[in-house]
């Protein structure tokens, strides 16, 4: 039997127990059996690694009789003779070990170290049924707890890489679960001037046609003109077709309306071009992890991104302070305000929907002010709003998990995150980030270190 | 004098789509536009409009929204909606509100949005001229034998149906194409409340087909299924009555089976009214190739309809 497959159960497939895999099967002794014999008994090879001799009468263990107490015997001034021809009932150790061998593991060896003397001087009887079975030593069982103990050390660490790799997982799907709603408004926000673009080109497609055409007209008048053999009439009906063709052009504005396309084509073509460059700033997937930037650029690049939302519904007062940059991991900056910029748009249900967006540094701090006049957050709520899982949106719309992500991503930064909020009036974060970045021994580093020491 | 232009209404947020459209289709429309929903109304109050192309995603107010209300006040309208994103909500907003002619993805091609205008205001003219519909509730004793089909699985929505309509009408249960074109063969139906999908083959193609065929049948469709491209086909290809999300709520199956009973009465009294529900043709290759098979049994049902 594979001591792997001993230790994962108390019992194999065909029914031995742990403490069975370590039973030697080894003949007992008579209670009557004498002193004198012992000593030859015990020096048989079937007793070799045992510390003791069983004592047992039909199938009941009496006791033990131990190396030690034998060698003591016979040590003695005559103790051979004083002692050889008693019984060994008569010197005995009456409360020997016993251990039933449908006992686990686990409480044996407590039982065993809880009742075994100093210096170790005796293994332990096995029973079965309550009858003899064999001997169990000491040394074997301390082998199989170390057995265990690794495997229960080895299923320890699974679980908690199982547990690392699912709030990883978490954590992702929070992410992605933005990213869906940010993706949905970033598809608008992109095909809507991608809409008229695309149609002013096929507009202006249609005019160049005619354009060409037109051209083609003049190129054939200009033949005639320069043509010395050219037919009077031909000429003149080429010269009208021209002539009205060209005013029916101006007259039907087309040139005119198709210059004003050119305008709103470039300003979409434009309106693209910045989405784009805040979708790269905003992720900052090309930049380094930690930059020094303007918390006032990362608010700028949440309101871009989040635009969709708020635009002809929340009106954003921006109260930008004079504020010095600040080093952190934009990305995960940004993340957190937009997940607040985000939070508080779904909490306003009226028209007349507010967001006010407050920077300034305060002694050794930099404040972030995020408050909107939606319908607040209950009392109850408010200390749970920061717990993983706890949301009061509907099953399916929020995953309970953006402020405490968010919280977690200040805390790293050395900041922290404060709210206060009235139900009707609205609800008002202050994210504060120190100014200076705590130095490398501290916060951020360590969460850093402590999590490359976790995956590792 | 060439007769009066048809009338196009153009509602959308974002003033250069209104600009680029207002020039796409000047000439040939009477065009009107505006940023503000409730402005929009106003003119579909005061003069008739043939066509409203608008906006999903509005600050004031959801095109599907507007649409609904464009339909009360003036159901010969012709509604499309034109969106820069496809959610869920809004796809079934504007069948089961708006009841739309088309879905229109931004951005789109000229060419066809200008077809789909064309094709939509030319409706809209027949519906403006011809003599208002019969009164439903007249005829409503004399057809009211017309049977509902039931396309689905298992039976807990057929069970559903047959409790909510009692034995006012017959309810059938198909649980295959096949069966369900054997239903039609045999049974006046009216309405078909049916899945997307029975034996894990698709019915899409078959709700399109058999829409195209028979513009007074009405479909509502009952479904967990949440593929925006799918359903946008069937209200382009297929002009479904209703999207109902599954698991069905009885109370709102029961509100919109009698709607589609009383849509279909009033198709089958006014065929003009059919007019409204042309659909686009299919484009999927793998609908097309089902179409061919659907054929073989619409034509055994158009003959039997003959005889």
């Amino acid at each position: 039997m594979s001591p792997e497959a001993s230790q994962a159960e108390s019992q194999d497939a065909a029914g031995h127990t742990d403490i069975a895999a370590l039973r030697r099967v080894v003949t007992p002794i008579g209670s009557d059996t004498r002193v004198e014999q012992l000593a030859d008994i015990i020096q048989r090879g079937e007793y070799a690694g045992l510390l003791c001799l069983p004592v047992v009468d039909d199938g009941r263990p009496l006791g033990t009789i131990s190396r030690n107490q034998l060698t003591d015997i016979f040590l003695l001034r005559f103790g051979r003779e004083l002692y050889g021809s008693r019984s060994a009932a008569e010197v005995m150790n009456r409360a020997p070990l016993i251990v039933a061998d449908d006992l686990s593991l686990e409480d044996a060896a407590k039982y065993v170290a809880a009742n075994i003397g100093s210096p170790i001087s005796e293994d332990f009887i096995i029973t079965r049924n309550g009858r003899y079975d064999g001997m169990g030593v000491v040394i074997d069982l301390l082998g199989a707890m170390q057995t265990r103990l690794a495997h229960n050390a080895r299923q320890l660490a699974q679980a908690y890489r199982q547990l690392q790799s699912s709030q990883a997982a978490l954590v992702q799907s929070e992410k992605m679960a933005s990213l869906g709603q940010m993706v949905a408004g970033v598809a608008h926000e992109i095909n809507t001037p991608l809409g008229y673009v695309r149609n002013n080109v096929d507009m202006i497609q249609g005019v160049f046609g005619q354009l060409r055409e037109l051209l083609g007209e003049y190129d054939r008048l200009a033949q005639m003109l320069t043509d010395d053999g050219a037919d009077e009439q031909a000429l003149g009906r080429q010269l009208v077709t021209v002539t009205s063709a060209a005013r029916e052009l101006h007259d039907s504005g087309v040139l005119d309306d198709t210059a004003a396309l050119f305008g709103d084509t470039l300003f979409g073509v434009d309106s693209i071009k910045e989405l784009a460059t805040n979708l790269r700033n905003f992720s900052r997937l090309d930049a380094a992890k930690v930059a020094e930037v303007s918390l006032n650029d990362c608010l700028d690049q949440t309101l871009v991104i989040a635009n969709h939302a708020l635009k002809g519904k929340v009106k954003v007062l921006k109260r930008y302070g004079d504020i010095p940059r600040i080093s952190c991991s934009p990305s995960q900056i940004n993340q957190v305000l937009l997940n607040m910029v985000t939070n508080a748009v779904q909490a306003i249900d009226h028209d007349g929907g507010k967001l006010l967006l407050q920077t300034k540094a305060d002694g050794a701090w930099l404040r972030v002010r995020i408050q909107d006049n939606g319908k607040g957050i209950r009392p109850e709520h408010l200390p749970r709003i920061f717990d993983p899982f706890f949301t009061t949106k509907p099953i399916g719309q929020g995953t309970g998990l953006g402020l405490s992500i968010s919280y977690q991503i200040v805390e790293a930064h050395g900041g922290r995150i404060e709210v206060a909020s009235a139900v009707g009036k609205g609800t008002r974060f202050v994210v504060s980030l120190p100014l200076e970045p705590p130095t490398h021994s501290t916060a951020a580093a360590q969460a850093a270190a402590s999590s490359n020491r976790g995956t590792r | 004098m060439n007769p009066p232009k048809p009338s196009l209404l153009l509602v959308d947020d974002e003033e250069r789509i209104l600009r680029s459209l207002a020039m796409l289709f000047r000439g040939q429309y009477q065009v009107q536009a505006t940023t503000d929903p409730h402005h929009a109304l106003a003119m579909v109050e005061s003069a008739p409009v043939h066509v409203v192309v608008s906006d999903q995603k509005m600050p004031v107010m959801p095109g599907a929204e507007l649409l609904r209300q464009v339909r009360e006040r003036s159901p010969n309208t012709m509604r499309i909606l034109l969106t820069g994103y496809s959610e869920l909500d809004a796809i079934v907003a504007s069948v089961n509100e708006g009841e739309i002619f088309r879905y229109v993805n931004k951005p789109w091609d000229a060419a066809e949005l200008r077809s789909t205008v064309d094709q939509a205001a030319q409706i809209a003219a027949g519906l403006f001229a011809a003599p208002a519909a019969a009164a439903p509730a007249a005829i409503e004793t004399a057809t009211a034998a017309e049977g509902i089909l039931v396309i689905e699985d298992d039976d807990e929505v057929f069970r559903t149906v047959q409790e909510i309509v009692g034995h006012q009408q017959p309810v059938h249960w198909a649980r295959s194409l096949e069966q369900a074109f054997e239903h039609l063969e045999r049974n006046a139906v009216g309405v078909i409340v049916s899945e997307l999908t029975v034996q894990r083959e698709s019915l899409t193609a078959a709700l399109k087909l058999l829409k195209a065929q028979h513009p007074e049948v009405v479909t509502i469709v009952v479904t967990p299924f949440q593929d925006t491209d799918v359903l946008i086909g069937l209200i382009n290809q297929g002009q479904v009555y209703r999207l109902l999300p599954k698991p069905v709520r009885r109370g709102p199956l029961g509100m919109n089976i009698a709607s589609a009973l009383r849509h279909h009465r009033m198709l089958r009294s006014s065929p003009g009214l059919r007019s409204r529900h042309a659909v686009e043709k299919l484009r999927q290759p793998e609908e097309v190739s089902l179409a061919n098979r659907v054929m073989g049994l619409l034509g055994r049902l158009r003959s039997r309809a003959v005889v």
